[in-house]
Parts: C-alpha cells; sequence; structure tokens
C-alpha cells in the first residue's frame, strides 16, 4: 500500500498541452476516480503513474519517493487496462501466474498464491481452461486477479467497464467495489462516466481539458461544484446554470432572471459574502431542486416532458433559459405548453463568477 | 452472464438458419460457373499431365499430343524416376537450399522485424533500402551475383581485406562452393520479404499486452517469447510456408549464376526439369517428374495450412 503525489505534473504532446499543473495526493488505501470526458488528461495521467508515458514537467511520488526514473516493469503498479489485455493464447493459470514467473518467484510459493487467487476471485474451476472465449466479468476478475498476484503497491484502472453493456455494469461494479474493499488497496480508477465514480471512488477528481478542476467526495462534488464545468458535468441532467443579476429588495439581494421572475432571497455562506458578489452572476441548482408551486417566484413554458420511470424530466424553456426540471410522478404533471411555476430552496442555490466560471459561495 | 446468452442464442438459430441455408444454395449456384472454369482450369493440367506421363511421348514424335497413347508405356516413367540417381540428387539438392536459407531468412526478417517496430531516426529511409532487392528482376538479381562471384569480383576483394593474401576463389566454378553463393543470393533477394511479412505480424501483436507483460515485470526476452512470438504463430508459418514453397521452385537467378553447374553441382529440381524438357526432349519423363514433385508440394502445403487453421483457432 502506497501514497500517491502528483505534483505541478504536467505534459505536453508537442504544441498541445494533454496535463498541466496537475496536483493530487492519493492517500494510502485510498480509492480516486479520474473522472472527465475524452481528451480531458485522465488516461494520459494514469499512463504517467505506470510509466508507459514519461511527464514534461513536475513530479510523481510514490510515498515520498520519486518515481520518475524507475521503469515501468519496477514500479510495482498494478495496471488493468480497458478491453482487460488478457494473453488469449494461454491458459487463466499461466495468465494468473505471468508476473510471478516474470518475477522469478519459486515454484511452491508461486503455486500457492495463484490458487489463493484463484480461490478469491472464484476462478478456480476454470484455472486450466483457454483465456480466449471467457464471459466478460470472467476476463474482468482475471484481469484484476492477474496485476493482484504480484500484490503491487498500487492499482491503476482503464475504463475497465467501458466495454460492458448498461445491463452488466452494474454488477460488475459492485463487483469492483467488493473486491477493493477486499484487497484494501490504493486504487486509481478512470471513467467518464460519473455513475461509477459516485458509486465506487472514495474521492472523485473532475477533470477538463488537462485541468484538475476539483477533488473531493462524491457528495461534495454533487453538492458543492466549484467550478461551471463541475457543475454541468456532474448529475444527470446536470446542473441548471442561468445568467441573472444581482438585485435588492426589502428580504435582502436576490438574483433577477429576467423573463423567468426572480429568485427567493439569497442565503449564502462560505467563501463569498452576499454583499461582494458581482452584479453579473450565474445562477445554478439541481434539476431535482426544481419545486412546483402556485406561489413561486419563477416561470417557464413547459416544452417536452421526458418519462423515465419513476421520474419525469421536464424542458422548461429554451436556449440560454431553458431549465431541466425532474420531477417525481407521483404529482400531477404539467401539460406541455402550460406555464409551470416554481420556487428554489434558496439554500440549494450555488451562484457562479460568469468571468472565470468559479463557485462564489454558497456552501451550506 | 453466459446462460443468458446461451438461452439468447437458442431462441435466434431456428430463424437464422434457414436464412442461411437459403444464403449458401444462393452462393453456390451464383460461383457454380466461375468454380467450373477454375476447376477446368486447375485439373485440365493435371490430368493432361497424367495422360502424358504414361506415355513415351515427345514433341518429336510428329503426333499430336492428344495421340499420345500410341507411345503408352504405363509406369515405366515412375520406375525410372524411382531409380534416377540425378533426380534424387537435385531432389537432395533442393533440400539442402531449402533448410539453409529458409531459417537464415527468417532469423534475418525476425530480427530486422525487432529493430523496425520501434520508432528510429531514418527509419523510413532505411526500410525503403532494406525493400530493394525484392524488387529486382530475378534475373538481373542472377547476373549481379555472378559477376560479384567471379574470380576476380568484389567478394572476393572484400575477402583480400581481412585476410593478408588476395583471395582467389573461383566461387562458381568450384562444385563445393557454387551452391553457397547460389544460397547468398537467394538469402540477398528473399529476407525482405521475410521481414516485409514478420513486420506486418508484429506490428499487430496488441500493444497493450505486451505492456501488461512489462507492467507484471517481464524482461524484453520474457515478452519477445512469451507474448510476441506466440501472437504472431499464424503469420510466421504463413512466412516460412510461401518461403519453403518458392524456394523448392528456385531457378532463375540460379541458372543465370551457374547453369546448374559445375556438372550438377547446383542442379536443383527445376534445373533439372529445365534440362530433361530442353535438351532431352523426353516428355512423357517429365510430366511424370513434375507431377511426384506437386503431390510433395500438396502435402507440404494442406500439413502447413492445418497447421495455420490451429493456430488461427487457439486466438
Amino acid at each position: 500500500m502506497t501514497q500517491i503525489a502528483l505534483s505541478n505534473l504536467g505534459k505536453k504532446f508537442g504544441a498541445f498541452t494533454a496535463l498541466a499543473q496537475m496536483n493530487l495526493t492519493i492517500g494510502d488505501g485510498e480509492f480516486v476516480a479520474l473522472l472527465g470526458p475524452s481528451g480531458c488528461g485522465k488516461s494520459t495521467t494514469m499512463n504517467m503513474i505506470a510509466g508507459m508515458v514519461a511527464p514534461t514537467e513536475g513530479d510523481i511520488r510514490f510515498d515520498d519517493r520519486s518515481i520518475l526514473n524507475v521503469p515501468m516493469s519496477r514500479r510495482g503498479v498494478g495496471f488493468v487496462f480497458q478491453n482487460y489485455a488478457i494473453f488469449t493464447h494461454m491458459s487463466v493459470r499461466d495468465n494468473l501466474s505471468y508476473g510471478l514467473r516474470a518475477q522469478g518467484v519459486s515454484t511452491p510459493e508461486r503455486n500457492r498464491r495463484v490458487s489463493a487467487m484463484a480461490d478469491l476471485l472464484q476462478l478456480t474451476p476454470m484455472l486450466d481452461r483457454q483465456a480466449a472465449g471467457l464471459s466478460v466479468n470472467i476476463l474482468q476478475r482475471l484481469a484484476i486477479g492477474r496485476s493482484a498476484v504480484v500484490e503491487p503497491a498500487i492499482f491503476l484502472l482503464d475504463e475497465p467497464l467501458s466495454n460492458v453493456d448498461a445491463a452488466f455494469r452494474s454488477v460488475m461494479r459492485s463487483e469492483l467495489k467488493e473486491l477493493q474493499r477486499q484487497f484494501s488497496q490504493t486504487m486509481v480508477y478512470v471513467t467518464h462516466d460519473q455513475l461509477e465514480a459516485m458509486t465506487m471512488a472514495d474521492r472523485i477528481a473532475v477533470m477538463d481539458h488537462g485541468k484538475l478542476l476539483q477533488v473531493g467526495t462524491p457528495l461534495e462534488i454533487y453538492n458543492n461544484p466549484q467550478d461551471i464545468f463541475v457543475a454541468r458535468f456532474i448529475g444527470s441532467p446536470g446542473m441548471n446554470i442561468l445568467e441573472g443579476r444581482i438585485a435588492q429588495s426589502d428580504k435582502g439581494k436576490l438574483v433577477d432572471l429576467a423573463v423567468i421572475g426572480r429568485s427567493a432571497p439569497l442565503i449564502l455562506s462560505g467563501r463569498a459574502a452576499i454583499e461582494d458578489l458581482p452584479e453579473k452572476i450565474l445562477f445554478g441548482f439541481r434539476p431535482e431542486q426544481v419545486n412546483p408551486d402556485p406561489n413561486g417566484t419563477l416561470a417557464l413554458p413547459v416544452n417536452f416532458v421526458e418519462r423515465i420511470g419513476a421520474r419525469s424530466i421536464l424542458h422548461l424553456g429554451a436556449d440560454s433559459m431553458g431549465v431541466k426540471a425532474v420531477l417525481d410522478n407521483q404529482i400531477t404533471l404539467p401539460n406541455i405548453g402550460d406555464i409551470l411555476r416554481f420556487s428554489i430552496d434558496p439554500k440549494k442555490v450555488r451562484l457562479f463568477d460568469p468571468v472565470s466560471g468559479n463557485a462564489v459561495g454558497g456552501a451550506d | 452472464m453466459s446462460e443468458m446468452s446461451m438461452e439468447k442464442a437458442e431462441l435466434a438459430l431456428p430463424a437464422t438458419n434457414d436464412v442461411i441455408d437459403e444464403e449458401v444454395r444462393l452462393g453456390f449456384w451464383l460461383t457454380l460457373p466461375a468454380q467450373c472454369l477454375v476447376l477446368f482450369i486447375a485439373v485440365f493440367p493435371i490430368l493432361m499431365q497424367l495422360y502424358i506421363s504414361m506415355t513415351d511421348w515427345s514433341p518429336l514424335d510428329g503426333i499430336p499430343w492428344y495421340r499420345a497413347y500410341e507411345l503408352w508405356i504405363g509406369l515405366i516413367n515412375y520406375t525410372d524416376l524411382a531409380s534416377d540417381s540425378r533426380f534424387w540428387a537435385a531432389l537432395w539438392r533442393t533440400f539442402v537450399v531449402m533448410i539453409v536459407c529458409v531459417p537464415i531468412q527468417f532469423l534475418l526478417g525476425l530480427g530486422l522485424a525487432v529493430l523496425f517496430v520501434d520508432e528510429f531516426p531514418g527509419k523510413r529511409w532505411f526500410y525503403s533500402t532494406l525493400l530493394v532487392p525484392m524488387m529486382v528482376v530475378p534475373a538481373v538479381a542472377g547476373y549481379m551475383f555472378f559477376l560479384l562471384f567471379q574470380s576476380g569480383g568484389p567478394v572476393n576483394d572484400l575477402l583480400s581485406v581481412f585476410s593478408s593474401s588476395p583471395v582467389r576463389i573461383a566461387w562458381l566454378s568450384d562444385a563445393s562452393l557454387a551452391l553457397v553463393a547460389v544460397m547468398a543470393a537467394d538469402i540477398w533477394q528473399w529476407t525482405p520479404l521475410m521481414f516485409l511479412i514478420l513486420l506486418a505480424g508484429m506490428i499487430s501483436v496488441p500493444q497493450d499486452q505486451q505492456m501488461a507483460a512489462v507492467l507484471l515485470g517481464a524482461s524484453w526476452w520474457r515478452r519477445f517469447v512469451t507474448i510476441v512470438l506466440p501472437r504472431m504463430k499464424t503469420i510466421i508459418i504463413i512466412a516460412l510456408a510461401i518461403r519453403t514453397i518458392e524456394i523448392f521452385k528456385i531457378f532463375d537467378t540460379l541458372y543465370i549464376m551457374t547453369g546448374g553447374g559445375p556438372g550438377v553441382a547446383t542442379e536443383t529440381i527445376s534445373v533439372y526439369i529445365y534440362k530433361v524438357t530442353q535438351q532431352d526432349l523426353i516428355w512423357g519423363y517429365v510430366a511424370a517428374i513434375a507431377l511426384v514433385i506437386l503431390i510433395v508440394l500438396s502435402v507440404v502445403s494442406a500439413y502447413a495450412i492445418s497447421t495455420m487453421s490451429k493456430g488461427a483457432k487457439v486466438r
């Protein structure tokens, strides 16, 4: 078990910056998910930790020891590839014992560890089968077992569930989480699927365009996004962000959202005091926070209703004044064309600076 | 998961089976004319050859080939062949060339492929240069090596540099050395093909599996032997089969360099057949030889192909 520290890590491919100024410390035994859209630098980060790619700046330390000069075969990193990279021309047993053989572990010791690992992962019945043609969940367990059997200091998983169909993904998610609990090893998990990150990770590092935007527990990231990208990216659908202006009322400052109406008076805590807010502001709230209310101060026409089972997604307004609302099916849904009056709990409102995109207070 | 997919497959089978049957039937009728033509082209010469090989016919006999039955001699050509020591010597010599050249070409090609699978400065230039021998017309290559191996030629000059006294080896007229010169020419000309095929195979070995091996602590050699080579198995068999069959037919370069001589020192099976056809004009006998060789090559190819498909199944 090892702590990983990335400091000012950066990677340029020619003129293209894949990653810049990445600072992240991953604790001993922690499960951290690197989450972001394609091309955000998450895989580059992972490949640099594994040693497949050399950084152009910054440092990577395992337990305070820089490993930049350690070749990848000596880093003690277990890597689970997106397509598992199982040696399909070998048997399951040969796959499991590959690392131990390569490291010159004696035969009795090797057999002992391989059968212990096979027991743990329920691979014993198929040890002597060819790895080609095994089902995906067995391949996944085999890939993890093949890395785990050499007892790596850290585990890196590169989108291991992206080749699996949606129905099976939840099964694999719980299986993976269970394995992580058993190994209690430091794990870094790259994914573009927020559901995977939210359900499995201790902490999530959200990345975009080669920059680390926010690190925090899944709930912190969900409740208090520090950046409009994170706000929009996390959640399904993501946070509504509307342009507004700070206005004064007799009950205190509120946000004027033009045609939509005026928000309830703001209740803010955290970094920014209400007095410091810029005049132009981005007003953010989760679709789940839309509260239909005949006395609500906000109103928008209903354009479209998506029914997704227990809940429905309402598309309100359009374009820059568009809002998505997630409503329970228990209540009567408005019809298309109706004007929906609603209110937003002022405690749940998040404000962002339109220039920098950063959150300006609002943590409760 | 496996249970689920099996159920699905069972449900889907009856419907698709009918469709597949129909497609197979349609495909059969649509390709039948072409199949017949190809069959005729392939089978007719063999049958004609079989027929001629049972006779003593030659184009100088003044009767057309289809009336060759007038000179019917049954299996005598075949019994003659069994006791023809020049034939067996030529066959043996062909095998010698094969077991010397194919492994050397394979090892050189593999070594070059290992070098060229990674990037290095000037790679494109070296790559194009390496492929040049393959593009040289074999007759031209024959003349080139004929000149190189003259007793006053560049090969001897080069050897003189390394030895104290001037070297004057008569490569092409020395019965024990002529075959060496011929094999050198073949290796020069055909190693690039081996290299090209093996490089293609090596590039197609999945990169992530190699990375996985390295991350598990494998050395370069272990990765090469346990991942790269087994994954290249099919392409290696193809490359070896191509070169083995080609060398069996070795003729043009060799004939220009030595004409099969001195004496019969470099007479391979093709050269022998050529000489019997053109000089002795006993075509019935030639047909018998050719048929025997065809059978030998077919057996070798069938074996190679069956091994190949086994390798493909493992994948």
